[in-house]
């Protein structure tokens, strides 16, 4: 069959995708981790891994098994797998958490369990990975939007593998020499991977083709945005792959690092004029708020872009890398992650309430299922205590970024009742709600083909 | 014999990008029995034809200049002119190639509109249409999650990317067991 239908686990990505976040911003506004702890501490690595595994890769998976049919106009390979990878990379980060908490002496370090959190998140990412990729092998040639989703799922295949060479290396030790040199120096190369090769580049796909959609903008697939593209793919390939290849040969990282990053900001610039373009070409004059909120988090990344150059020339990158790394989960990956989140959910939901019963009864719009005016003011407040969060990493200062962060709890907290709202359908005046052949959505999974 | 008319001009709304079709059905909607409609609109109205017609208004269209229509619907005895879409389409046969489907009898273009509301404009026409009509459209991409609900409610469709690589134009034929739940 062509064309796409709901995907069925996406929802329950979602779900538990902003309790995760929800954990990772309680904790730190608790002061659990950086910067009341060491940037490499364990209980960092706790913060770290709730947010980036719990959140940003659950939403991106989430919205990959959506929206890669879309990107290519195929049905998922398969809508039952996600499951089983949900479970799986839940029970794993469970035990990646618990393993982080043996490095910190709160639990009994026997028996070891990074090396099983290793394991059963290797077979959930791998599990995700197979359905996306089967979906879209038979696509190619893959337009442009689809190719750096599937670079991005390279990248993060190479997460998960620099990640399990760190867990092995931990615990049970390793018997090659390189691979403990990669182990043992790898850490900003499995950062990369992860926030820039895997996260971003996902991001940067499907902001390419959402955009577009929502705001009646025409599709870019010109020199600029392969530009983007190729320089994105080479500086990130030049970064983990040059880096890894230098550590097991003993060499320095810093060359790969460097030219890595330079590729890196061109693609970046390049990027930042693309969406320009994509909110200026736009036939759409008034936008609504996920495309107006989204704007905040190019800006983040734009911010995180100068931020990264300005402490690379001062020399002090290594002193602040938390500050930027802050920046970039959360007001780049997590800004555009909510914005998006907060029209994928309303339409989604429309579609499989509504969907069976469009033409043949009265049935609300898209815009029916929320409240932009009440949401917009929790994401002002978001991106307000994100940019006073990152201020207050730079400056040290841990008090106000723990009250920083509890404000981004209340805000997460305020949007992801929005999004049940809309879940729910409570928003929707009572007399059209539930017309005749609409079906109530789950709050939790969808029906990929309702009966009508 | 004379015919009442009532006015009612959509061109201000069409040109701020409103969507005139609720007012015109209201319009419809209060009509006397003996009364007709006189509609002046930015585009010669088709899908009103059609829509309208099964209402029993016959209708008389003419350009008045500026690109704009004057329509005439009456239930008086207005000579309908025969299926108003058959001119056009089947004079250019689409890139979806419905060689052997008849003259769509609606015709769209849902270009400029957000989404999903070409899905659910062509949905709400094909309701109206009878077994074997057939629809036309032009999109600005490929109706990703309309194609299913076709499909699933019977209806058979063609489409495809014309020349200039933008517009997507789908075909339907309405399903002669139409499933109309």
């Amino acid at each position: 069959m062509l064309g796409v239908t709901l995907s069925r686990w996406t929802m329950s990505y979602f779900a538990a995708a902003l309790a995760a976040l929800l954990a990772g911003e309680v904790l730190m506004t608790a002061g659990y981790g950086f910067p009341s702890a060491p940037l490499r501490a364990p209980e960092t690595l706790v913060v770290v891994h709730v947010v980036a595994i719990g959140w940003l890769s659950l939403l991106m998976c989430g919205a990959l098994f959506q929206f890669v049919p879309v990107l290519i106009a195929r049905p998922l390979h398969s809508n039952t797998l996600p499951l089983p990878a949900l479970v799986l990379l839940l029970a794993g980060l469970g035990a990646l958490l618990a393993g982080f908490l043996q490095l910190a002496g709160t639990l009994d370090p026997a028996p070891p369990l990074l090396p099983v959190a290793a394991m059963l998140l290797a077979g959930g990412f791998a599990l995700a990975l197979y359905d996306l990729a089967r979906t879209l092998w038979p696509a190619q040639p893959l337009p442009l939007p689809a190719r750096f989703v599937a670079v991005a799922l390279f990248f993060l295949a190479t997460t998960v593998t620099l990640g399990m060479l760190f867990s092995f290396a931990l615990t049970t030790g390793l018997g090659s020499r390189p691979l403990l040199a990669v182990a043992g120096a790898g850490l900003p190369l499995h950062v990369v991977a992860g926030l820039g090769g895997w996260l971003t580049l996902a991001a940067i796909g499907v902001s390419y083709r959402l955009l577009a959609m929502f705001m009646l903008a025409p599709e870019l697939e010109g020199t600029r945005s392969r530009a983007v593209f190729w320089t994105g793919t080479a500086g990130l390939a030049l970064t983990v792959l040059g880096g890894v290849a230098a550590l097991s040969l003993d060499a320095a990282l810093a060359p790969a690092l460097i030219g890595g990053s330079v590729l890196g900001v061109v693609a970046l610039v390049l990027y930042g004029a693309d969406i320009v373009h994509l909110y200026r070409a736009r036939k759409r004059r008034i936008i609504e708020l996920n495309s107006q909120m989204a704007v905040f988090a190019f800006a983040a990344l734009a911010a995180a872009a100068a931020l990264a150059v300005t402490l690379i020339v001062l020399g002090r990158l290594s002193e602040q890398v938390g500050a930027l790394v802050f920046l970039i989960a959360f007001g780049w990956l997590t800004g555009l992650g909510l914005a998006k989140l907060y029209k994928i959910v309303a339409f989604l939901t429309w579609l499989e309430c509504y969907g069976p019963a469009l033409g043949r009864v009265a049935t609300p719009r898209v815009q029916d299922l929320v409240v932009e005016a009440r949401a917009r003011t929790w994401f002002l407040l978001y991106y307000l205590a994100v940019a006073s969060a990152t201020v207050a990493l730079l400056m040290a200062h841990v008090l106000a970024f723990r009250l920083a962060a509890g404000a981004m709890t209340l805000a997460t907290l305020a949007i992801a009742a929005e999004l049940i709202r809309a879940r729910r359908l409570v928003d929707v005046s009572a007399e059209i709600r539930l017309p005749a052949g609409a079906q109530r959505p789950h709050l939790l999974m969808s029906v990929p083909h309702p009966s009508p | 014999m004379t015919q009442d008319y009532l006015d009612l001009d959509v061109r201000p709304i069409l040109r701020d990008g409103g969507e005139p079709f609720e007012k015109i059905m209201e319009a419809v909607a209060a009509l006397a029995p003996d009364q007709g409609l006189r509609l002046y609109a930015t585009f010669k109205p088709i899908p009103l034809f059609q829509v309208l017609g099964r209402q029993g208004f016959g209708y008389a269209a003419r350009e008045i200049g500026g690109g704009d229509w004057e329509v005439l619907f009456s239930r008086a005895d207005i000579p309908a002119e025969t299926a108003p879409a058959a001119t056009p389409a089947s004079a250019t046969p689409s890139a979806a190639g419905a060689s052997d489907w008849p003259a769509p009898v609606q015709e769209m273009d849902n270009r400029e509109l957000e989404p999903p509301e070409p899905m659910v404009r062509i949905l709400a026409a094909i309701e109206e249409m009878r077994p074997g009509e057939v629809l036309s459209a032009l999109l600005c991409r490929e109706p990703m999650f309309l194609l299913p609900e076709l499909e699933k409610r019977g209806h058979a469709w063609r489409g495809g990317f014309e020349p200039d690589g933008e517009t997507y134009k789908i075909t339907v034929r309405v399903g002669e067991t139409g499933d109309k739940a």
